[in-house]
């Protein structure tokens, strides 16, 4: 820029073209969270966003810009949670390190059957976080950024899932073992979480079943755990899984409040979740897998006691699935479990000791 | 390894028990694997011992098979079609991965939100407009490296997981930049023109291009600019935002620098191809830059009021952009692409013209 054009007067138009003005927002106990910045035009989210340029909500529109985001996620109801607010806030606070907050010095050689359960469910458990890690980052990309309060929520859970990934990664590498075998069952199901053209329809697999399932065994964690840190690793990745599943909950209920329309096609996303994400191989609870084996012997304490071993498996199992409707009728889809439409009872029951 | 289970005894009043196979057991590529955790814990790059650290070339397998581990046969592919080393590759991705974690930060609680005190209208909204411009930027990291980890092959975890934590850091941006923006009596300002941030959406020709756009070209400017504004932050809010922004930029900086490196020392096409990603490149930000909006918003800012913006503010505008041009060749350079100024746009060289005159 020459000396000149330095000494030109400034424009300053801009001035006069900008958002709403006078927001003060006051941090409170919990430091300036997002629900403090939702305050006049700000805090209004849109029912439907025609926000194609990717501005920041709130900031003025320049007539100028040139329509740059191919934004497939534009409606409210269809991403939309009351919460999501709070569960980026929380995430925020509760990131931990795989490196440093688990206690890889508690870690003593096991028995050979134990330790490869343990190698052949960290192997499991790994594949798992792959798809939950790609599928939001996917869907993350499409969104308008007018809805960020949840697509913060998800750009936390990708990062949740990465840690998860490398922590029982870490597991399968430090104590004389290693990857075993990968159980394939992440991939190609028709039903899958990757095959979801809605967001609705993969929430409702992704956070509901497919991570309330897993949810269930982090949170039995203590009972299959030989040592501390794979006590803080399942406990960790619970409490991080817990976010996820609110937040499914959160979005179907927010859905079943605002478009009873699709009601009937939610219903039939679930029948389809019930039939083979948490009956399935990609359960790491569900029957004859490679996972379930390897779960059965470090509940059971090793491969001799393999049918005590189940035994707890199957206990687990009912929780899941009792846990499972609870997540369903908080959401506001509790009707199919009384009226016939799923088979969750007959499930309970055939897990029944 | 044991093979086999010894057969089960069935207790008399239970349900029988489907008989296992354990065809899983005593299978494993590399068994005895014993990583120990030194004085910075176990650490993701730690475990790239024996196979679990070999990484090939071309990642061939689309399912989402780990690293090391057996794959199962027929397992119908996923798709991903980023499977190149040298289309993602940086070594130091476990590294920063790491870091990442380790330096993470909370806007809510770690700015001092209360160090902030009411400015005069003009300075409150020019620092409102840099904000909504970087909260742009950040949407623009999100969006970008969002469209593109997902499509990155398992073989290369390390990347993804660098990758999960930049989006992540981007996140706390944007949501640190509108924080600023809505907490001192003022507002967001004018949404920034788009030029370049449609150019780094439509990078089609693969994550190295996107890459390009992104991180050697906004994000040299970016990081430039976050270095101005944490000299000239009017509080310990703005020192401190930009300061952690300054941080997370400079880890997708030094990932993104050195994956560009990596990429152009194998793969022998890719040189051509990024000096005419420049090219055009330099002409599209050329033309974002002649817009005035961020320019004397920013120097409002560095002149700490409106008196002496178009002289002293204008000044220091002129010193930090002649200082971002400089890096942008220089790292250019480095990467072995150095930059003719002659086939450069004016608006870009008469920084670098300036300084050297």
């Amino acid at each position: 820029m020459s000396a000149a054009e330095n000494a030109e007067p400034l424009n300053l138009d801009w001035l006069d073209r900008q958002g709403e003005w006078g927001s003060d927002a006051n941090p409170g106990k919990q430091g300036l969270t997002l629900d403090d910045i939702q305050i006049g035009t700000y805090g209004e989210v849109p029912d439907e966003s025609d926000n194609m340029t990717g501005r920041p909500r709130g900031a003025m529109a320049r007539a100028e810009a040139y329509r740059i985001g191919g934004y497939s996620v534009r409606s409210k109801q269809e991403i939309w949670l009351d919460n999501a607010s709070f569960l980026y806030e929380e995430a925020l606070q509760r990131q931990w390190s795989s490196a440093t907050d688990v206690p890889w010095d508690s870690i003593e050689p096991l028995p050979d059957d134990i330790e490869q359960a343990e190698c052949e469910l960290a192997t499991f458990l790994t594949e798992v976080e792959f798809v939950a890690g790609d599928v939001p980052s996917r869907w993350v990309a499409q969104m308008t950024p007018d809805y960020f309060e949840p697509r913060n929520v998800l750009l936390a859970q990708v990062m949740d899932e990465a840690r998860h990934m490398d922590v029982f990664r870490k597991r399968a590498l430090a104590n004389g073992g290693g990857l075993m075998s990968a159980t394939g069952g992440t991939a190609g199901v028709v039903g899958s979480i990757d095959l979801s053209r809605d967001f609705t329809e993969m929430s409702s697999r992704l956070h509901i079943s497919g991570e309330g399932a897993v949810l269930t065994i982090f949170r039995m964690g203590e009972l299959m755990a030989y040592n501390e840190a794979e006590k803080a690793m399942y406990r960790l990745c619970a409490q991080d899984e817990a976010r996820h599943v609110a937040f499914g909950v959160m979005h179907m209920r927010y859905m079943a409040e605002t478009a009873p329309e699709r009601r009937e096609e939610i219903e039939c996303y679930l029948d389809e979740a019930e039939r083979q994400i948490l009956a399935g191989s990609q359960n790491p609870a569900g029957a004859q897998t490679e996972s379930s084996q390897s779960l059965a012997i470090l509940l059971g304490g090793g491969i001799d006691q393999y049918d005590e071993g189940i035994r707890k498996l199957m206990a687990i199992r009912r929780r899941q699935l009792t846990e499972y409707q609870k997540r369903v009728r908080s959401s506001g889809f509790g009707e199919r479990f009384d009226n016939g439409r799923s088979p969750i009872h007959e499930m309970i029951a055939a897990n029944a000791a | 390894m044991a093979r086999k289970s010894k057969k089960q005894a069935e207790p008399a009043n239970a349900q029988p028990i489907p008989k296992p196979n354990f065809g899983w057991m005593g299978r494993s590529n590399q068994w005895g694997t014993r990583v120990k955790p030194g004085k910075h814990g176990l650490r993701l790059g730690d475990l790239n011992v024996g196979i679990y650290g070999e990484i090939p070339e071309q990642w061939q397998d689309q399912t989402r098979n780990p690293r090391g581990a057996i794959p199962r046969k027929g397992v119908p592919p996923v798709g991903y079609p980023v499977r190149d080393k040298a289309d993602l590759w940086a070594d130091s991705a476990a590294d920063l991965y790491e870091e990442a974690i380790q330096r993470r930060w909370a806007p809510a609680t770690d700015i001092p939100w209360k160090s902030i005190k009411p400015l005069n209208e003009v300075s409150e909204r020019a620092v409102c407009q840099v904000m909504t411009e970087l909260s742009q930027y950040a949407n623009c990291d999100i969006e970008t490296i969002s469209n593109w980890q997902h499509q990155m092959a398992y073989g290369y975890h390390e990347v993804k997981q660098y990758l999960a934590t930049a989006s992540f850091d981007s996140a706390r941006m944007y949501e640190a930049f509108r924080k600023r923006a809505l907490c001192n009596g003022g507002g967001l300002g004018l949404e920034a023109p788009g030029y370049v941030n449609r150019m780094i959406l439509e990078s089609r020709g693969g994550w190295s291009e996107a890459v390009t756009y992104l991180l050697l070209m906004r994000g040299t400017f970016m990081q430039t600019m976050l270095r101005y504004l944490e000299k000239y932050a009017h509080n310990e809010a703005e020192r401190a935002i930009y300061g952690f922004a300054l941080e997370a930029k400079a880890r997708q900086m030094s990932y993104g620098l050195e994956h560009l490196q990596y990429s152009l020392a194998h793969d022998e096409e890719r040189r051509s191809v990024m000096e005419t990603l420049l090219f055009i490149g330099d002409r599209v930000w050329a033309r974002e830059l002649k817009d005035h909006v961020l320019r004397e918003a920013l120097a409002i800012v560095f002149a700490g009021g409106l008196d002496k913006a178009a002289s002293e503010g204008m000044q220091i505008h002129k010193a930090m952009m002649t200082d971002c041009m400089q890096s942008y060749v220089d790292t250019c350079a480095w990467l072995g692409l150095p930059r003719n100024l002659e086939m450069m746009p004016p608006r870009i060289t008469q920084y670098l013209v300036a300084a050297r005159g």
